[in-house]
Order: C-alpha cells, then structure tokens, then sequence
C-alpha cells in the first residue's frame, strides 16, 4: 500500500481528472442548509466534512435506489429491465458510510441490479476530523477514519495552513480500481511519514468521542437475551412504524416488490412490470402471512428484531461485523425517541440494574 | 442518472413537515425528511415517507374526461370547458346563481383556494363555496371566534417543547399528527405532565399520566366539571381573568351545576380523577393544550370548542410560551383553505360576507359585482341537490362520498344534480359520479403555499411537470372563467400573482412575499405592518375582540344513542397509514398492506358476549345504512363501543354515520351513532360496497 499514496495540496486537480472519466457527485449544501449528494462537475472547493456535514440520507439509493424496475412482462414474455448507469465517483463518503456500502455488498453480493450500479461508482473516502452531533463511529469499529477496504481511495488532510488557506492532503489509492483512476495524473509520492502522521490524527479524533460504553453495554445486553420483555413493551409503544429508520440506516436492505399493469393501446394489452421499494421490518404487515398469521404480531416484537439485526452477533459470521455503523440518522429521524442512542441509554439503564 | 432535490411541504396532514422531492428523469421516485426544517428537524411519517407512490403517473387521470351513457370518455380540454361553462350558465339563467357553486380542497394551495372563492363570487356572483373545514373544523373557527377572536392555533407546535402540563383532547395525535404526536412523546420523556381525554385508549393514552377515559358525546360535562372544580379549589387565574376576559362571574355560576358526582356519572370517570386533572392543568406554569375532531365532530361542536376555551381562559393558559388553545388541524393546508375564504361566510382573511362594506371592498377590488346572498354550505348544498334547488357543482379535489356522513344521501344529491365537475388526481369514488372529470396537477406538479395548523405559510416548488394534460386547480378555474366571458377577472400567469393579489386584500398576510417565505422557512400569519416577522404567539396582550369571552355551555346528549335495535356506540377513527378518502395513500403497496384485515374495532368483551372470532365477517348497520367488513379485537376501545377508520370506500364508514348538525356550523355528528352488528352466514366474505363498479374500468380512449 506505501507504493500508492500521495500528496497533494489542490483536491480540485483530482476532482477535475475525476471529472473526465466519471460524473462527480460531492455533499453540497442548498439554500435551506440540507446537505446533498449533489452532481458537480466543476467544484473546486474542499469537500464537505463529514463531522460537520454528515448528510441526513446515506449514499445508499445510489446502488439500492428506493424504487426500481426488475424485469416486466408482456403476456408471453418475461424481460429484465437493466439498470442505466453511468460511471459516478462519490467524492468524499464519510467511513461510516463506506463501512455501510461494503456491508451491503455482501448482503446483494449476488444481486446483479445491485452490482451493475456499484461497479458503476468510485468510492472515495474522506477521514473525519471530528465527532459528528449523533455519531459513534469509533465506538462500532466504522470510523473515524476510512477502512481502506471500504473506499477505492481515501482523501486525509493531514496539515492546514491557516495563512494561505491551503491544505495538505494525503491521497491513498486502496483498490485496483483506486490505482487504475489515479493513472496519467502526476502526483507528489508521500512517505511512511505522512502515513503514521494520518493514524495519529485518527487516534486523537478517537479520544474526542463522548463517552458511548452504554452502547457497548447494551450489545452484550442484546447478546446475551437479559433484556426484559417489559423494556420492548415500553419502548414499542413509541414505535409509530413511519420506517425512516430502516429508510435512513445504512445498512437496511429490506426490500418488496409490487406490481405495475399498464394498459398499451396499439396492441391491446396489458403489460405488468414488476418494481421493488425499500420496505421496513418496523410495519406490521412486513411479516404478516397470507394465512394471517404473523410470527412478530406485536410491536414489541419487531422493535426488538430491529435492534436485534443492529447488534446480534448471529450476524458476525456472515458479515464480519455488526450491523451498525454508529451514524447516529435513526436518533434524529425517530419521531418517538427511540432511536439509537435512546434505545441503547435504556437498555443499559435497565440492564445493568 | 441525473438527480436533483427539490424542497417541498408534505402534502399531507396539517402539521406540514419539510420534504424533499427527489427527481430522476422527470420522475419522483423518492422523498427525503429535511434535517433543518423548524418542525420536522429531519423526520416524516409513515404517509410522507410514501409520498411518491401518491403522486405517481400510474392511474393518474391525465386528460379531461366526460361520461356519455354511463361511461367516461376522454375529451379534449376546449371541449370540457365550453360544456361546462354553458351548462353553468344555463342553470344560472333558470335557477340563479344560488343553484351552482364550487367545493375547494384543503389539500390544494392557497392560491387554489383563493382563486375558487374568486370563482364562485365573482365568476358565479355566488357565496355557495366551501371545502372539508365543514367537518372537521368549522366549530373552531366558529367557536374560537367568539371567544378570542381568531379560529387557528393561538400557539406554536414548537411550545410542546415548553409546556410543563400537555392536555390533549379528542385527538389522537401520533396516528394523525405523527411529527406532533411525536413532539409530545418526547415532552413527556423530559418530564412534562401528559393528560389524554378519549374514549379510546389512543397510544398517548397509553403513555400519559393520566388517561380519562370520558363515555364518548360527554366532553361539556367533563370541561364544566373541571371548570367547577378549579373555581370550588380557587385554582383559576384571577389576575388574567380580572385583565383579560369578561364573564366570569356568569360562567363560575354556570359550572356550579356540574357537582363531582353529577360529572362522575355523565362523563364515566371517577371523581379523583378529574381532580388530579383540573389540579395538573390550572396550576402549571405553561399547559398546551391541544384538540382534535374529537371536540369538534359533534352536534355540540361549536359548544364543546367554546367550553376548550373556556378552561384555557379561567386558567390564563394562553397568550404566553407553551400555553394556547391549539386546533390540530386534518389536512395539510385546511387552515390555508379556510384563511382564503373559501367558506359561504368568509373572505379571505375572514372578512365577512354579510357585510356590506366588505363586498364592496372585494367588488371594487375585482371590479365586479359579488355575489350578494348568503351562501349554502357543501352540506347545504347537498340537501338543495335532493330539492331540486341546487343543480350545477364544481369538486376540486374531495372525495365527499367517502368522506361526508351518510353515503346514501349524498350520492343521491349528485345524482340530482344536472352537471357535476369533478377535479381531480385519481378516479375516486366522488369522480365515478361525475359528468366531467378533469386532470388535476399535484403539489409536486405546482408551484404555491400551504399553510400548516400553527399558521406557517409554507411554499412549495414545482419539481416535474404534471402528468398528460394536467393543470393547477387554479388555472383550470381561470380557463373556465374566460370561456364564460369573464376571464379579465382571473387573469394571473403565476401562482405568485395570486398570492400578491390576495396578500393586497387582507391584514394577516400583507406582510409577505414569495421571497419573504423563501428566506425564513415560512412565516406564520398576521405579518403585517404590525407584525413584521409573523406571529408565533397570538393574544399575548390582548384578544382581538378586547377581552376573552366566557360563553358558559350546556352538556347535550348525542343525536343518537344505543337502543334495542341499535344497541352499540360507533366512532369513526383514522390510521397512521392513510389519509382521508385514502385516494393517495392507497397508492402505496406498503401502506395498503398495512390495511387491517377487517376494519370495524370492538373489545374482546363484546366480541365473546356476541360469540364473535377475530376477522369474523360481519354486518354493520345504522339508520341510514349498512356495510359489511371483519371485525377486529381491541383493548383500545371499552366494551359497548365500536369504531372504524374513515378510509376505505369497500368499508366506508359513512354508510352509518349521522348527518345531525351542529346548528351554529353544520357540523354533522360524524363522531357518534347508534349501529348494530350481525355475523354474515358462514363462509361468506364482506360484499365491498364501491360505487358503480360496471365503471370500473372509466376509460375509452
């Protein structure tokens, strides 16, 4: 990996030799101060921090999107619809996110919608450089700082220099496709130097994080099944089933599908197209059979199902880590308070009674 | 894959979330909660967050249409208009101008609705012009009126954050009013007092400090018992009862009527209880309160809003942060929808139409003459329909045959009528009755303002264009306007001219402008010379009227009560997953999944007593009709008394519900009837009881 990172001091000289081979979407912020990805083909300032700018909705609709063709049907025939994409690069993912989209390569590793739009895109990463307002990354092992097998490159500032307003950047091709977007671009080679420097600024961010042992705390509570039923109770009751945790969360990859019936009028007929939508395991029907039957009847149930795919274990096997990447989005989305934080302050407030 | 954000307003309940509209190749695909909104701070509910499959182009109506021999035919635009702009003046040249008129939504802008005000009163020269506030909320705009002087929210939805005390009324906010359902969860997590007045146990009920669990029709009983209460205790606040308000000596005398027992017995809760309450509420520093149509869908409605205001007043909970009379209104711009007059009595800004100087303010201002009579209200003009009187109606966007109570008369009004124009999104229950439909655009098709329950003019952004031929509210009304020779009178190129026109003819909203509310996330009414950044607060020195009006009120029974033929309570609810006659919510297949399997709610007593089984089919009658659905089990609700949610046109409620009125409002008493239940024979299903199903299929190209 020392033989692929760089230094450099203007990200828009990358930026513009991104822009030739690929359409370059970056966090921007619009008039009413909400954070995007956005497509900017010109950009020339610094990309946004994640600390300071994690934006409300992740990258993820950019490989799972909320509703999508899969195939139709014509009365004789069944026709795959093929995902249009074009090559992007996301400029500037926080870690967290990233951590998120390699989770849910594994999880659509054989869905080949999903894959078409991710071998489509250019992850590059950008280490935080602070906390961000719900964040505990570093406490779920996704951040700060980018994992490198999370991005095919990955942006540090390792200096500011406050008089000229400049910054050095460390620049780390992670992936095949990282070294390969990074040819025909000349760049100042940096050493082992710059390297350590980079973990050392990741460990002094990672002593600025509050402490979130409740979080730690309440996984081993989940883990080892001492959480009364009563909490579940408690806490479902403020469970309203709006689904903008499982729709914010990176990681949640439920999905339905539904069918479109279109009347064509030259030949007559009906043609059926059959599209999947994000869905949540948070609705009462998500598990409802077509007997009626309904394996999590009770809200309480699917609220602790919820936090039980966050957190179990039962998980590590097939995808090497929790299902949480401690963006914090749930915190701030749930209209009833129990998101991330709150669940997990109760849990370890009842628990450890 | 090109995609770009547009900032809206959700389109749905009245709270009025900030929204973002994602677009992919001229298509909405998905919606995004906008993390710096000053309400929703980065949350929607489960219908907001499914906002795209209720603006979608499938099933969309998308050119004009016109029935010929009981089905619908597409037309050209030029041809629907010049049918119905001689038809609206044949009946205007037989019958007058009182036999036509128009019923506006509460879901269109407020540029829609001013511009269907102008239309009726200027175009039609008739006050016959009205929309859904009939019933849901005419009571507060009626009741509150009198006693303070203005008919919206006197507070903020950000004051539940500030309130010690949260009384919640007839209303079950988490379900309808998520965001604000969800503001007060979180108040009584920081410690703040929750009490919750149903008959059902709604889900803050659930959570609350004190539930009271009131016999449904008996909120005047409880409201007098508390007054009386807090007056035997001496907990009313003397000082801004002596400042601020007249009648209280009368009032005082008047509650003494409602003794503890007497109040026990009506209301079904026992005395300590209403104690404990009458304490919490009178003696907090700042108590929100907050109510629904649980007050208001009564044949007392106007009576129960004044006895709300009544406890507000004698506590001096309100002028001041965290306090207020709060109507959470339905619909997400039924306080705009009403602001701009479109109601038989008001003009924009609530300027009278029974006074003379104010018709000739708005002639001289349109240069025409407007309408002089009195104008009929939708349920007016839906008895008129049935006497022959009433004959020519234009609908923008209501479903009143799933949403107006007892179906069987109201589709025999439309049927009475000689011309009916049905502007809308979908082919809904209402458009199946229509001899025109039209195609109408959506929120995310327009550009225009919303004004939400706090009084927050809201804009919202065209963000792709309207599917097939498809048009603003407003623009269709202009067209019409001009093919009866009057288009000089609504001749605007922009919604924004519509604004400026109506913010010129009223004080509430002199102060603003389009860029005004795109500066500050919208600003809540009056802005004006005197409040140049709008109000968050109203009546904080005094009441429009001077002082706050004591107005003592009397309990009534309900029109209806459980007999030997009818022998069950009925109330009508709403779910968390749709939304009114359920036209856009039940677009989504997520949200239609989440459709119970039966939708009439009984307690499990009732259910045994009856030897009834979970999701058993069953009949439901009233006087007025009968349906057939599956029951459900319930804890929520007490034994004796059944309810439905009002969506569903298989199930429509309002084949049951009374249309006795409030006789200040016409208000109809949607909120309790007498039904009885029967088991279908076995192995039968529910028989849904849709319009007209042969015009299912609506369409011959």
């Amino acid at each position: 990996m020392l033989n692929d990172i760089y230094l450099l001091k203007d990200l828009s000289i990358l930026n513009a030799h991104l822009a030739q081979h690929y359409s370059v979407v970056r966090l921007a912020k619009d008039t009413d101060g909400e954070v995007t990805w956005t497509e900017q083909a010109g950009a020339t300032s610094a990309p946004l921090f994640g600390h300071a700018n994690l934006p409300l909705t992740s990258p993820k609709a950019f490989f799972f999107p909320e509703q999508e063709s899969l195939y139709k049907f014509d009365g004789k025939t069944f026709e795959t619809i093929h995902p249009k994409v074009k090559p992007i690069v996301l400029f500037g993912v926080q870690a967290c996110d990233l951590t998120a989209i390699a989770y849910q390569d594994q999880f659509f590793k054989h869905d080949p919608y999903y894959q078409t739009r991710r071998d489509s895109v250019l992850l590059v990463g950008i280490d935080c450089e602070a906390p961000c307002k719900n964040g505990f990354c570093a406490e779920v092992n996704a951040g700060p700082h980018v994992n490198s097998a999370t991005a095919d490159l990955i942006l540090s500032r390792l200096k500011i220099d406050d008089r000229t307003n400049t910054s050095e950047w460390l620049i780390v091709a992670s992936s095949e496709k990282g070294v390969d977007s990074l040819r025909d671009l000349t760049l100042e080679k940096a050493d082992e130097g710059h390297f350590k420097l980079r973990t050392k600024l990741g460990d002094q961010v990672r002593s600025q994080f509050a402490d979130f042992s409740y979080i730690s705390n309440a996984i081993e509570y989940l883990n080892d099944k001492s959480i009364p039923a009563q909490l579940w109770e408690e806490l479902s009751v403020r469970c309203l089933s709006c689904s903008g945790c499982t729709n914010l969360c990176p990681t949640c990859s439920c999905y339905s599908t539904f069918e479109v019936i279109e009347a064509e009028p030259i030949s007559n007929t009906l043609e059926f197209e059959t599209v999947r939508c994000w869905d949540s395991c948070l609705f009462e029907s998500f598990q409802r059979e077509a007997s009626d039957h309904n394996p999590s009847h009770k809200a309480a149930q699917r609220v602790e199902r919820f936090w039980f795919h966050k957190f179990s274990d039962e998980y590590l096997p097939e995808f090497e880590r929790h299902g949480c990447v401690g963006c914090g989005r749930c915190e701030q989305t749930c209209p009833g308070t129990i998101g991330v934080h709150s669940v997990m302050k109760r849990i370890d407030e009842v628990c450890c009674n | 894959m090109s995609q770009t954000q547009v900032n809206s307003i959700c389109p749905f309940c009245g709270v009025g979330c900030g929204m973002g509209l994602v677009v992919n190749d001229g298509c909405i695909n998905a919606v995004k909660p906008l993390s710096k909104h000053p309400i929703s701070q980065g949350k929607l509910c489960a219908k907001g967050w499914n906002t795209p499959f209720g603006i979608s182009k499938h099933n969309r109506i998308t050119q004009p249409l016109m029935k010929k021999e009981g089905v619908f035919e597409v037309i050209g635009w030029q041809e629907a208009l010049t049918y119905i702009a001689q038809n609206l003046q044949k009946c205007i040249r037989e019958s007058g101008s009182q036999s036509v008129g128009v019923i506006s939504s509460a879901r269109a802008t407020n540029e829609d609705n001013y511009a269907a005000q102008k239309f009726a009163r200027a175009v039609l020269k008739t006050n016959n012009i009205d929309h859904c506030a009939r019933i849901c909320h005419s009571p507060s705009v009626v009741g509150l009126k009198q006693t303070l002087g203005s008919g919206a929210m006197t507070n903020s939805i950000d004051d539940v954050a500030k309130a010690d005390v949260i009384l919640i009324i007839g209303a079950d906010s988490t379900e309808n009013h998520a965001i604000i359902g969800g503001h007060i969860m979180q108040a009584k997590l920081r410690g703040a007092k929750l009490i919750v007045v149903d008959p059902r146990q709604t889900r803050l009920a659930q959570i609350a400090d004190l539930h009271l669990q009131l016999n449904i029709g008996s909120n005047i009983a409880l409201l007098n018992g508390l007054l009386n209460i807090i007056f035997q205790h001496n907990w009313q606040n003397d000082d801004f009862l002596a400042r601020r308000c007249e009648g209280t000596d009368a009032l005082k005398k008047h509650v003494a009527d409602y003794p503890l027992d007497k109040v026990a017995e009506l209301t079904g809760i026992e005395g300590q209880k209403l104690v404990e309450a009458a304490k919490l509420y009178s003696q907090a520093n700042a108590a929100f309160l907050a109510y629904g149509i649980g007050i208001t869908q009564f044949i007392s409605g106007t009576n129960n809003v004044i006895a709300v205001s009544n406890l507000a007043l004698v506590c001096g909970q309100i002028g001041r942060e965290g306090t207020g009379v709060n109507p959470l209104r339905g619909q997400n711009n039924v306080q705009g929808a009403c602001d701009m007059g479109s109601l038989p009595n008001v003009y924009p800004d609530y300027q009278s139409a029974a006074d003379k100087k104010v018709r000739e303010k708005f002639s001289h201002a349109w240069n025409t003459t407007v309408a002089q009579a009195p104008g009929l209200t939708s349920l007016g003009m839906s008895n008129q329909a049935r006497n022959g009187k009433f004959r020519g109606l234009i609908i923008c966007g209501e479903d009143p045959i799933v949403t107006d109570p007892d179906r069987n008369k109201v589709e025999a009004s439309m049927r009475a009528m000689d011309l009916l124009v049905v502007v809308e999104l979908f082919m809904t229950e209402t458009a199946k009755m229509a001899d025109i439909v039209l195609p109408a655009a959506s929120f995310a098709e327009k550009d225009g303002t919303f004004t939400n329950c706090e009084r927050r003019v809201q804009l919202i952004h065209k963000a792709i264009e309207p599917p097939g031929e498809a048009k603003a509210d407003w623009q269709i009304l202009s067209e019409i306007a001009k093919k009866m020779g009057l288009g000089g009178l609504m001749n605007w190129q922009t919604s924004e001219q519509i604004f400026d026109e109506m913010a010129q003819l009223t004080s509430s909203f002199s102060g603003m402008t389009y860029s005004l509310l795109a500066k500050k996330n919208g600003i809540q009414w009056p802005c004006n010379a005197e409040h140049p950044k709008g109000s968050r607060w109203l009546h904080t020195t005094t009441f429009p009227i001077g002082k706050g009006k004591l107005i003592p009120v009397d309990h009534v029974p309900t029109n209806e009560q459980p007999d030997a033929y009818y022998p069950f309570w009925f109330t009508t609810t709403r779910l968390h997953y749709h939304y009114g006659c359920g036209s856009m919510t039940r677009q989504s297949p997520l949200l239609e999944r989440e459709t119970p399997n039966g939708l009439l709610y009984i307690h499990p007593q009732d259910a045994l007593d009856l030897g009834l089984k979970n999701h058993q089919a069953v009949t439901v009658s009233s006087r007025r009709g009968y349906l057939e659905t599956r029951i459900v089990l319930s804890n929520e609700l007490v034994p004796g008394l059944l309810s439905m949610p009002y969506h569903f046109k298989e199930a429509p409620s309002n084949m049951l519900t009374n249309d006795a009125m409030d006789p200040t409002t016409e208000m109809p008493e949607l909120k309790v009837c007498a039904v009885n239940i029967v088991p279908l024979p076995k192995n039968q299903s529910p028989c849904p009881s849709s319009i007209s199903t042969d015009i299912e299929d609506w369409v011959i190209q």
